[in-house]
């Protein structure tokens, strides 16, 4: 009898897990099943599932106007901007793991303290720096500020992992004769590759969905990124076609839910870990 | 090279070796000064300035624009706004990332699958999130009222009404922030030595005793960077308003960062803009402080 009470009461968290599940899929799964409706199916039947489902709307998207400059805009200010910030990262992150030097501590602070200036808050003054360098409406311009944004973060984590990284391994590697390069390439990066993993797929997430930044510092479509089509395209037909609106939000959705999906296990550890510290 | 001396090539190897840390940080310093830092710089040396309206100028004017800025009617109505939107999403953000977390650390298998669930929304953009749940709780095609007609109730127009269209925006931020929240909490959980429950288990202890004197109180630090993220997360918002409401209906959810775009870009306010911005910053500071504080951690 008691043993048949544990067993319910240990299948009761379910019930949590399955509402809570429903919450985070729901906006989701309403989207994707909207992006197969047809146009009039959207207002008249009141189906949780498309009746036929028709790829319509995803045909729609991807032979829209500047549909694959977008997604290439994206694509090129992800990538590059990730790959600077990591980069830049990691040297700096070497030097405050690994080097004892004057002002570290207030050289550490200048890099940090950054962390918590909210983006939306530097969109007017770069707006006007971007301008002076006559590099507004450019890719670079996102570039560049992607990747100022990210360096804090990502020299904060990647400073917690090298410091784990025995010295030991370093010293036998120097003993060797390898030089600075040679031990961050051959030993420090693949020993700490976890955490460079986290920061990879943190910095693709934060250009990839990019708003504030995109909407002010770009003026037409020849820069523009998916998530200001995105908005865009809401503000100029959405009660038209919401069907191409939910398609094109499903689109820009996928590539990170893969990356995010199959590097889960970096991200949940490496992420977690600069958050709280 | 060969000309060199032995004794001159060990003072300069000595100089390189000495550098080398500075030559490392040099381009983050170089890049995060020079961005962020100008953004910083440059929003609070504006902030001093005051628009002239006549000749369209920005003047030297000390504090005036802050002055004018805390007695505006329109500024405190925005940080009313503003701490409505991070009081309701605390309050609904732990409740679901506190249960998320709580659950998935009790289930046995689908352990990561759930997980994956709950961390979805954490990987989509601010703008795809606004929108998702723009169509959600649209007037005649939203599920959230296909729903309510199906128990009978009257249709409901969420974003056209003041209190609702906060009440949808409060609900999309939660969405879209809290799965971070469920991530930090399910990772102080999992740092919880196990023995302890078998213990408070022999001694009779209740679940709801376990969970308030046990399970909480050890994740506390956990609990305290939760609400830094969430109420940092939700006092910066701003992708999530405009695809949402838009500031609107009328100004019923323009919250600060909203009201500083509508300054800089509209109004070509720069000042004023930019006293919003270092009135930001400040309150994210003291926000962060306080909790440190609050939460020991």
């Amino acid at each position: 009898m008691r043993k048949a009470a544990r067993l319910v009461i240990n299948n009761l968290v379910w019930i949590p897990v399955i509402i809570l599940s429903a919450w985070a899929l729901t906006p989701l799964i309403w989207a994707l099943s909207a992006s197969f409706k047809t146009r009039i199916e959207i207002y008249q039947a009141r189906t949780f599932l498309p009746a036929n489902p028709s790829l319509r709307a995803y045909g729609e998207v991807l032979s829209s106007d500047g549909f694959w400059n977008f997604t290439y805009n994206s694509t090129f200010v992800s990538i590059v901007s990730t790959f600077l910030a990591t980069a830049i990262g990691i040297l700096a992150a070497y030097a405050f793991a690994r080097y004892a030097f004057r002002w570290r501590h207030i050289l550490l602070i200048l890099i940090l303290v950054p962390r918590i200036i909210p983006r939306v808050s530097l969109v007017v003054p770069l707006y006007h720096m971007i301008v002076s360098f006559g590099l507004l409406d450019t890719r670079l311009a996102l570039v560049i500020t992607y990747t100022a944004t990210a360096v804090p973060f990502v020299t904060w984590i990647l400073a917690s992992f090298f410091a784990t990284v025995p010295k030991s391994l370093e010293d036998a590697a120097t003993i060797d004769g390898a030089s600075l390069w040679q031990t961050l390439f051959y030993v420090m990066i693949p020993v700490a590759w976890p955490g460079i993993a986290a920061v990879l797929i943190y910095c693709i997430r934060e250009a990839w969905n990019e708003f504030p930044f995109v909407m002010a510092f770009t003026t037409s479509a020849e820069s523009r990124t998916l998530p200001y089509q995105l908005f865009l395209l809401r503000e100029t037909m959405g009660i038209q076609d919401w069907s191409v609106v939910n398609a094109f939000t499903i689109i820009t959705i996928i590539p990170m839910v893969i990356a995010f999906l199959t590097m889960q296990r970096y991200v949940v550890k490496g992420i977690v870990s600069g958050a709280i510290k | 090279m060969s000309s060199t001396k032995p004794v001159t090539r060990s003072r300069n190897n000595l100089l390189i070796k000495q550098l080398t840390p500075y030559l490392l940080i040099g381009p983050a310093i170089l890049i995060v000064m020079g961005i962020l830092g100008y953004g910083v710089g440059w929003s609070f040396m504006m902030s001093l300035h005051k628009l002239n309206p006549l000749t369209f100028q920005n003047e030297f004017a000390g504090l005036a624009t802050y002055m004018e800025l805390f007695t505006s009617p329109q500024f405190q109505n925005a940080l009313l706004r503003s701490a409505t939107l991070v009081g309701g999403t605390i309050l609904l953000g732990i409740i679901v990332s506190l249960s998320f977390a709580l659950s998935i650390y009790k289930i046995q298998g689908f352990k990561g699958a759930v997980r994956a669930i709950s961390l979805i929304p954490w990987m989509v953009s601010g703008i795809a999130a606004a929108v998702m749940f723009r169509f959600l709780f649209s007037g005649n095609a939203g599920l959230i009222n296909i729903i309510m007609e199906s128990f009978g109730l009257a249709p409901v127009g969420w974003l056209a009404h003041p209190t609702r269209a906060m009440f949808v925006l409060i609900l999309t931020n939660t969405w879209f922030i809290s799965p971070f929240s469920t991530l930090i909490i399910l990772s102080g959980l999992q740092t919880i030595d196990t023995e302890i429950y078998d213990a408070a288990a022999v001694d009779g202890c209740s679940g709801v005793r376990t969970l308030g004197q046990i399970t909480l109180p050890l994740i506390k630090p956990m609990f305290g960077f939760s609400l830094i993220w969430l109420s940092f997360a939700s006092f910066n918002i701003f992708d999530v308003v405009l695809p949402t409401t838009g500031g609107g209906p009328g100004r019923a959810t323009e919250v600060l960062a909203v009201m500083m775009y509508r300054l800089a870009f509209q109004g070509l306010d720069y000042p004023m803009a930019s006293a919003i911005v270092i009135v930001l910053l400040i309150i994210n500071a003291f926000m962060s402080l306080f909790y440190l504080k609050t939460f020991k951690v």
